[in-house]
C-alpha cells in the first residue's frame, strides 16, 4: 500500500475516467457538439456575456435539427381510421372510431396469425421472454465468466438464464422502427390519406394563424413527421400561434436559454450545486441522445422527495383499475402484488421505460392534443396498458412471476400501431369510467 | 413449473447512486454486463436460485432500489421484509463510501423490529487504478458494523456469485440455529416447497435423494 501521506491523499488525484466524477462539460448548450460553437463560448462567456454569434446559433440550431430529426423517424404514422375521426374530435365520432379500430384489429390479429412467425404478444403461453428461454422456470444462473469458480453442483441443464425480458427496448426499437405494418390497410389508401393528412397539417401550420384547438384535433391521431418538430413547438405552447411571430419567438426563447446557461453554468462546480451537478452528470450518458425531446410541465409534487404527485397517480390508477376491471385488480391484490411495485415507473416516466422509442413519442402525439394529457388521460392509458395484460397476468399464479411480468412487459416489438389501440382503448375508458365529468372539457 | 427450494430469502440491494447495483444485480440473475445501465426508478425485482450445498437451494428474490435520494420514500419500504441486504459503495467514489454510515443508519430506523444480515460490497474493483477507497479501510468499517466486506466486479464478474452466496448461507446458517425465524407477516424468509407437492417428476425424484435438514 502507498505510504501514509498518500494514501490520505490519493483519492484526491484527478479521476477523468471516473463515472459520475466531476469533469467540465462542455455540451451544455444548444446545439450541441459544435466545436465552433464550443471554442466562442469558452472564449466569449466569461468577458463578453452577451453577443457572440447570434446568427450562427441560429443557423446551427437548424442543422442541429435537420440532423437529428431521424430521431423522429421510427415508425410512420399512422392509423387511417383514427385520423379520419380526427377531423372532427367530437365524442361520438371518436368513440365509434376507437371501436372501429378495435374491431379492425382483432380481424388483423386473425388474418395475420397463419402468415406470421408468433412473437412474444401472440404467443398463447404467458411469457415475458422470448421464446428461446422457457417462462415461468425459475433456474439456476451461472455467470458465465464465474461459472467454473462457484456453483459446483449446477446441473447442465439447469443453466439458463431467467431473463428479464427487455428492459430497454430502444435499440430493438431502433432496429425495428420503420417497418410499417405489412398487414396494414393496402399501402396506396393508406399513403394517400397520409398525404392528405400531411396537407391538413401544412395547411394549418401555414397560419398566417394557426388554429391550435384544429391542430389539437388532427394531432390526436398522430402527427406525421415532417411536421412534429413545429406541430410540437405549438401545441406546447413554446411557439405562437401567429406565424410571423414565430421566428422572433424562437430566437428569443434560444437567447434566454444561452442566458440561463452563462448565468448558471459557472456555478455548477460550487459546493452547494456538487451533488446536483454529479448526478446530472451522470445521468446524461445513461439517457439515449434520442431521448432528448422536449419535457412536459410537470407539477413540482412529481419530482421532489417523497414524490407525492407520483405516489398518489398511482393510488388513482389502482382506484380505476379496480373499477375497470375487478378480476385484475383483485388477481394482483391476491397474489401479494402492489400497484407501486410496477405502476411508479409509469407515472415517473410516463411510460417512457415500458415502450420503445418511437411508442413514447407517438403516445405524446396525443398527450399533447388531449386535455391535461400527460397527467389525466395518461392515467386512462396506463389503466389500458395494464388491462391490455389481463390474460397473462391471470394466467400468472405467482408473486414473483407476476411482478416480473409487470417489470418487464414484452412491448419492444411494438409500433405504432399498438399504441394507437391502447389510446383507442384509453379514450374509451376515459368516457366509461369517468371519474367526474368535468375533466371533460368539450 | 418451480424448482424445489429450501427456503426463500428476500435481499435488498442499497448503497449510493450509480455504485452498479443494477449492473451487479444484473450479473447475477442474468449473468451478462451492459456498459449502460438506466437509472432505477423506484424498485425492481429480481429473482434466483442459488445451491449453497450440493442439493440444497435456496430462492433468492432480490430488490433492486433506487440510489437516489427522491426515491427514498418508496426504497425504504423494503426493508422490513428483507433478511439480507448488499449495502455497495463504489470503490473509486469516496463520497459513497463516506456514505455507508448513512445507509446503515437509514435501514435500521426502517427495518425495526426486525434485522437485515448485511455484507458490505466495495464494487467497481476492476477499476483498481482509480480507487479511492482501499481495501484496508473497508475492512475495518465493515468490522465495526459487523459486517463481512467483499470487494466486486459486475464488469469483469468478479466475485459476483461469491457476495451473494455466502451471504445466503450465513442466512441459511442464522436459520438453521433458530436465530432468524420464520414469521407469520413477515416475507424476509419462507420455507420452500415440500417435495410431494411438487408435480413434475424429475423434481420429485431429486428431492427424494435430499435430506431436507
Amino acid at each position: 500500500m502507498a505510504s501514509d501521506g498518500a494514501r490520505k491523499q490519493f483519492w484526491k488525484r484527478s479521476n477523468s475516467k471516473v463515472p459520475g466524477s466531476i469533469q467540465h462539460v462542455y455540451g451544455a448548450q444548444h446545439p450541441p457538439f459544435d466545436p465552433l460553437l464550443h471554442g466562442t463560448l469558452l472564449k466569449a462567456a466569461p468577458k463578453a456575456p452577451a453577443t457572440p454569434v447570434k446568427a450562427k446559433r441560429i443557423s446551427t440550431f437548424q442543422e442541429f435539427e435537420s440532423n437529428t430529426s431521424d430521431a423522429w423517424d421510427a415508425g410512420e404514422d399512422d392509423d387511417g381510421l383514427l385520423a379520419m375521426a380526427a377531423e372532427s374530435l367530437n365524442t361520438d365520432v371518436v368513440m365509434e372510431t376507437a371501436h372501429r379500430v378495435l374491431r379492425n384489429h382483432s380481424q388483423r390479429q386473425e388474418r395475420r396469425k397463419p402468415q406470421e412467425a408468433p412473437g412474444p404478444e401472440q404467443e398463447p403461453q404467458p411469457s415475458a421472454e422470448p421464446p428461446s428461454v422457457p417462462s415461468g422456470d425459475l433456474r439456476l444462473v451461472k455467470s458465465v465468466s464465474e461459472s467454473h469458480t462457484s456453483c459446483p453442483a449446477d446441473s447442465a441443464g439447469d443453466t439458463a438464464p431467467l431473463q428479464r425480458s427487455q428492459s430497454l427496448p430502444h435499440s430493438v426499437a431502433a432496429a425495428v422502427g420503420g417497418t410499417s405494418d405489412p398487414s396494414a390497410l393496402s399501402s396506396s389508401a393508406l399513403s394517400e390519406r397520409e398525404a392528405s393528412r400531411l396537407d391538413k397539417f401544412k395547411q394549418l401550420l401555414a397560419g398566417p394563424n394557426t388554429d391550435l384547438e384544429e391542430l389539437r384535433k388532427l394531432s390526436w391521431s398522430g402527427i406525421p413527421k415532417p411536421v412534429r418538430p413545429m406541430t410540437w413547438k405549438l401545441l406546447s405552447g413554446y411557439l405562437p400561434a401567429n406565424v410571423d411571430r414565430r421566428p422572433a419567438t424562437l430566437q428569443r426563447k434560444q437567447k434566454e436559454y444561452f442566458a440561463f446557461i452563462e448565468h448558471y453554468y459557472d456555478s455548477r462546480n460550487d459546493d452547494v450545486h456538487q451533488d446536483t451537478y454529479r448526478q446530472i452528470h451522470i445521468d446524461i450518458p445513461r439517457m439515449s441522445p434520442e431521448a432528448l425531446i422536449l419535457q412536459p410541465k410537470v407539477t413540482e409534487d412529481n419530482y421532489t422527495f417523497a414524490q407525492p404527485g407520483i405516489q398518489m397517480k398511482v393510488k388513482m390508477l389502482e382506484e380505476l383499475v379496480s373499477r375497470i376491471d375487478e378480476q385484475v385488480h383483485r388477481h394482483l391484490d391476491q397474489h401479494e402484488v402492489r400497484y407501486l411495485q410496477f405502476a411508479f415507473r409509469w407515472m415517473n416516466n410516463l411510460l417512457m421505460r415500458e415502450v420503445p422509442l418511437h411508442c413514447t413519442i407517438r403516445l405524446w402525439d396525443t398527450y399533447q392534443s388531449e386535455p391535461d394529457g400527460f397527467s389525466h388521460f395518461h392515467l386512462y392509458v396506463c389503466a389500458a396498458f395494464l388491462v391490455r395484460w389481463r390474460k397473462e397476468i391471470l394466467e400468472e399464479r405467482d408473486f414473483q412471476e407476476l411482478l416480473l411480468f409487470l417489470q418487464n412487459l414484452p412491448t419492444a416489438h411494438w409500433g405504432n400501431e399498438d399504441i394507437s389501440l391502447l389510446l383507442a382503448e384509453a379514450y374509451r375508458l376515459k368516457f366509461a369510467f369517468a371519474d367526474a365529468p368535468n375533466h371533460y372539457k368539450k | 413449473m418451480e424448482a424445489i427450494w429450501l427456503y426463500q430469502f428476500r435481499l435488498i440491494v442499497i448503497g449510493d447512486s450509480t455504485v452498479g447495483k443494477s449492473c451487479l444485480i444484473r450479473r447475477f440473475t442474468e449473468g451478462r454486463f451492459a456498459q449502460v445501465s438506466d437509472p432505477t426508478v423506484g424498485v425492481d425485482f429480481f429473482s434466483r436460485l442459488v445451491e449453497i450445498e450440493p442439493g440444497k437451494r435456496i430462492k433468492l428474490q432480490i430488490w433492486d432500489t433506487a440510489g437516489q435520494e427522491r426515491f427514498r420514500s418508496i426504497t425504504r419500504a423494503y426493508y422490513r421484509n428483507s433478511v439480507g441486504g448488499l449495502l455497495l459503495f463504489d470503490i473509486t467514489n469516496r463520497r459513497s463510501f463516506q456514505n455507508v454510515h448513512e445507509w446503515l443508519e437509514e435501514t435500521k430506523v426502517h427495518v425495526q423490529p426486525y434485522q437485515i444480515v448485511f455484507v458490505l460490497v466495495g464494487h467497481k474493483c476492476d477499476l483498481d487504478t482509480q480507487r479511492q477507497v482501499t481495501r484496508h479501510e473497508a475492512e475495518k468499517l465493515a468490522a465495526a458494523y459487523g459486517m463481512k466486506y467483499i470487494e466486486t466486479s459486475a464488469r469483469d464478474a468478479i466475485n459476483v456469485e461469491k457476495a451473494f452466496t455466502d451471504l445466503t448461507r450465513d442466512i441459511y446458517e442464522l436459520v438453521k440455529r433458530g436465530d432468524i425465524t420464520i414469521q407469520e407477516g413477515w416475507e424476509g424468509v419462507k420455507s420452500g416447497f415440500v417435495p410431494n407437492v411438487v408435480h413434475s417428476s424429475e423434481e420429485v425424484v431429486k428431492s427424494e435423494r435430499r435430506c431436507l435438514c
